[in-house]
């Protein structure tokens, strides 16, 4: 029954430096089905910030699509020119809820002209029409219909939240990116940011959610899929149950070991009881990337890449101690 | 042997060509005057010659060697503009450092007091103070520039002690119970010292301009040259009008060379260490 | 109360206290300087009597009234102010017995019709080339631009101003070599006497012009050059709002510090115009005070500077005015110093 909404197929997409190149996404397929809400989670510099540019093609330089394939609801984005990419697909079929939601509005200019401006480049609609658009979705997301008329520096902390959650969906996008939403957020406010988006999925307005972050443990109440990255490469994935329940490879392992430790300390951190450090991209380590940090390295790591295999239903893991 | 910072700075092509400009002006007017050893307020030579061999750059309408007045006057103006922002540092760390380490009271009748020096244009208040001094050793002019050149830089330190106070070290000195100048002059400064010594290259660039400014107005130092004085003396003597470019090319582009110099350097340090801080 | 009239209430105010402090120094100046310059003056007035005993003795005798010479200090002090606010200046030594504010009003007009266009046509040139120069930042052009706002900003304009001369008007012989206008022309409303002025006006609006912009456009590069990086920038992109769009949002925010910037520096230009007035002979205030100082006419450099003072505050609040009414933040109360 499901069908993709997004594929992206041997991604690549590396950064040129003057240090050198930094190969932040390196041959990473995913796809992500109708209906789900995806979780991909990682340390940070593990290039899952990049990956969520790269879907939606966001990219500029010094970042480059080095190769790959990313095909959104039919279309093959990783061929469109940047114009088209923004007036057809941006905030139309793909829309982004970025980290920092606080400063993430026009400061200058009251939200409804910020949206007026916004729609316009998309859609041939009259003032009316955005207004009265813009006023339902504000109504829908639990906003005041005045703060339409306010600059973004009147609204609250949790009402530019949500405002820029409205204006992110006012175009009913099939798919919302949410980077980070909650890491500035203390719990209570993240809940509700939560709910929102599940009340978005199930009203409808949006399809999928890709959900980038370092906090499983925010995944573990929202996510349907996993996706676990380390080192510019996903190293296992499957559903929410498998993954979480019985990881495979051992990066997934100490991440979920990791959020399991109550200390909220030692959890924002992330990977404590992983030994060492996130690896440079610019010169990877050979083999299996997280071979130097992996307990259970083998011979075979140091020289081999493992591939992303598929080892039952959709669950795939990369690494030499499973074999299919 | 070189520290890894200085060996990072000199990666930094800015770095490399303002550094060079400025060592190498300072240094021919420091050493300059030893080899080349002609008075520069002699009057012997034959006026208004253009620069030859025996006159390198030149005579004004005095008989003056123009060369020898050069060299004095880049090593005077060197030295108004160290002492000068030497003084305006003192001033504008001080009560930045107060200012913002202290908050309340103390900070909003600081900030009013240098707000409101800030508003009154430095260059006019040293005009107005050097008219009614009769005489103006180098030592005065530095002093009249130095007291009336700080306030932005009070306001620079104030704002980035305030982002520096939010930070853990500060907490940590506090817990350990050290008091506030003991904070102050051993946590807070050597953290700004980066930021400290950009300011003094701006002050000094600025002082070096400022005294021009002043000399051209009839109102530098009484005795003695300095690059303004040589340009006031151009000025006054129609040098311009009467094709004397030797005159008055020579001091400009010095001045020109090390302000611009000084403005790289601070330009780079700045890149180097702070590369997203903007200053309001 | 609106924030915009608090704002603008608060800044009167500021501006006030500055002009207080600011006739406080104009008075204790000469009175508190070692050696006392005032009394210096007097007493070689004094000496140069027997030239023409009958007018140095006038001024001798007037200048004693206007300082107050003799009183106790808080009486010469209530004397000033009550003769300040009446808008008396005092009276020139150089000029006797001309009246201080007439002489500067008369000069007053050539420095601001010389100073107000440079310095707006160099802020708005010097913006567009530095958004420029950040929008093309890394590029070729910008790294072409850069060395040349850098040194342009540290140019003294007196000095471009002697090159320029040299030039254009000595070497080339294509504009006049200095003042207002052509000498024995008497200054009235043909044609040909305008060309006349705009000939002369060319140079010294030129050198103030570009030696100011270099400041402007490195301020405004690197106001875009963070614009650019903030995130409002991103999320617009990320909404797919085109690209020329996000630019003039970035252009917009951009310009706001650059209007404050406006008022900040309009002092240190102003003084900077008024020695490249020297150079041109223009007949400005430039050119007046000059000559108080090399004449030691105290009551006149007392007056420039208290007219130069008076306008650039007022410049300062006209600023703020138009700050207040283009950024919502003040509007609304969000920002204010």
């Amino acid at each position: 029954m499901s069908t993709l909404l997004l594929e992206a197929e041997r991604v690549k997409s590396y950064y040129h430096t003057r240090e050198g190149t930094v190969k932040a996404v390196d041959d990473v397929s995913l796809d992500v089905e109708n209906g789900i809400i995806l979780g991909l989670a990682g340390e940070s510099g593990c290039g899952k910030s990049t990956l969520m540019n790269t879907l939606m093609m966001k990219i500029r330089p010094p970042l480059y699509l080095v190769d790959g394939e990313i095909i959104v609801d039919g279309e093959r984005i990783s061929k469109m020119e940047r114009k088209e990419i923004k007036k057809k697909i941006w905030g139309v079929k793909i829309s982004l809820v970025p980290q920092s939601a606080l400063n993430a509005l026009m400061p200058t200019k009251r939200i409804i002209d910020f949206i007026r401006d916004v729609v316009k480049f998309h859609v041939d609609v009259s003032d009316g029409e955005i207004v009265s658009m813009a006023r339902k979705r504000f109504e829908e997301l639990n906003l005041p219909e005045d703060s339409l008329y306010l600059y973004p520096h009147e609204l609250s902390g949790g009402m530019k939240q949500r405002a820029v959650i409205a204006i992110s969906t006012l175009l009913n996008p099939k798919l919302l990116i949410v980077d980070e939403p909650t890491s500035a957020l203390d719990v209570s406010t993240q809940k509700r940011v939560l709910k929102l988006l599940l009340d978005l999925k199930k009203f409808k307005i949006i399809d999928s959610i890709v959900f980038v972050t370092h906090d499983i443990a925010v995944l573990r109440q929202i996510a349907d899929r996993l996706v676990i990255m380390y080192a510019g490469k996903i190293v296992e994935s499957g559903t929410l149950e498998d993954v979480l329940s019985n990881p495979k490879h051992p990066y997934t392992a100490g991440l979920i070991h990791a959020v399991i430790t109550p200390e909220p300390e030692i959890r924002k951190r992330g990977l404590v009881s992983i030994p060492g450090e996130p690896p440079n991209l610019i010169n990877p380590p050979s083999g299996c990337r997280f071979h130097p940090r992996c307990l259970h390295a083998m011979p075979i790591c140091k020289k081999v890449v493992p591939e992303l295999v598929d080892i039952s239903n959709g669950r795939k893991v990369s690494c030499h101690l499973v074999k299919a | 042997m070189i520290p890894p910072i200085l060996k990072n700075l000199l990666r930094i092509k800015k770095f490399d060509i303002s550094v060079s400009i400025i060592l190498f002006i300072t240094l021919v007017g420091i050493i300059g005057p030893f080899v080349y050893t002609v008075d520069p307020t002699a009057l012997h030579a034959p006026p208004e010659v253009p620069p030859n061999n025996k006159y390198p750059l030149g005579t004004d309408s005095y008989g003056r060697d123009l060369l020898a007045q050069l060299l004095h006057g880049i090593r005077s103006s060197l030295y108004i503009g160290l002492t000068a922002s030497l003084i305006s540092l003192a001033i504008g760390v001080t009560i930045g450092a107060v200012a913002g380490f202290k908050g309340g009271i103390t900070d909003d009748s600081l900030m009013l007091v240098t707000n409101v020096v800030y508003a009154l244009p430095s260059i006019m208040l040293m005009m107005l103070i050097a008219a009614y001094l009769k005489e103006r050793n180098p030592l005065f002019v530095a002093l009249i520039i130095g007291l009336t050149s700080w306030p932005w830089v009070a306001r620079a330190v104030r704002s980035q002690l305030m982002s520096l106070k939010s930070r853990d070290f500060l907490a940590i000195s506090r817990m350990a119970a050290l008091s506030d100048l003991k904070i102050m002059f051993e946590d807070l400064i050597p953290n700004m010292a980066s930021y400290i010594f950009m300011a003094f290259v701006l002050l000094m660039s600025g002082a070096m301009i400022a005294e021009a400014g002043l000399s051209m107005i009839g109102l530098g130092v009484t005795r003695g040259v300095s690059l303004g004085i040589i340009l006031y003396w151009a000025q006054l003597l129609e040098s311009v009008r009467r094709g004397l470019w030797w005159w008055f090319i020579p001091p400009g582009a010095c001045l020109v060379s090390l302000a611009t110099s000084m403005l790289l350097l601070s330009t780079s340090l700045d890149e180097y260490f702070s590369p997203r801080l903007r200053g309001r | 109360m609106s924030p915009v009239l608090r704002f603008l209430i608060r800044r009167i105010g500021f501006f006030a206290l500055t002009f207080v402090v600011f006739t406080l120094v104009i008075f204790t100046l000469p009175r508190a300087i070692p050696g006392n310059p005032l009394s210096t003056l007097l007493s070689q007035l004094f000496q140069q009597a027997q030239a023409n005993p009958e007018l140095i003795r006038a001024v001798y005798k007037r200048l004693m009234d206007e300082f107050g010479v003799g009183k106790p200090l808080h009486e010469q002090f209530l004397l000033f102010i009550s003769r300040t606010l009446k808008g008396d200046l005092g009276t020139s030594i150089a000029f006797y017995p001309r009246k201080v504010a007439d002489i500067v009003f008369a000069y007053l007009p050539w420095s601001l019709g010389l100073l107000i266009p440079a310095v707006l046509t160099s802020w708005i040139i010097g913006n567009m080339l530095g958004a420029l120069a950040g929008y093309k930042r890394t590029t070729a052009l910008d790294n072409a631009m850069l060395p040349a706002f850098l040194t342009l900003s540290q140019t003294p304009y007196y000095w471009l101003a002697m090159i320029f001369l040299y030039i254009f008007a000595v070497n080339l012989g294509w504009l006049p070599i200095g003042g207002a206008y052509s000498s024995g022309r008497i200054p009235k409303l043909t044609l040909d006497f305008i060309v006349d002025m705009l000939r002369h006006y060319v140079l010294p609006y030129l050198s103030i012009l570009l030696s100011s912009m270099g400041g402007w456009a490195i301020g405004m590069r690197s106001m875009v050059i963070y614009e650019l990086g903030s995130d409002y920038v991103d999320y617009a992109d990320s909404l797919g709002l085109s690209d020329s769009k996000i630019l003039r949002y970035v252009f917009k925010n951009s310009m706001l510090p650059q209007v404050t910037g406006l008022a900040l520096n309009f002092g240190s230009i102003l003084g900077g115009s008024l020695i490249t007035e020297l150079v041109f002979n223009y007949p400005g205030t430039g050119f007046l005070l000059f000559r108080a100082i090399s004449t030691l006419d105290y009551p006149l450099i007392q007056g420039v500077f208290m007219l130069l003072i008076s306008t650039l505050l007022l410049a300062n609040l006209i600023v703020d005015f138009v700050y207040a009414y283009i950024d919502p933040r003040i509007r609304t109360g969000y920002i204010g110093e």
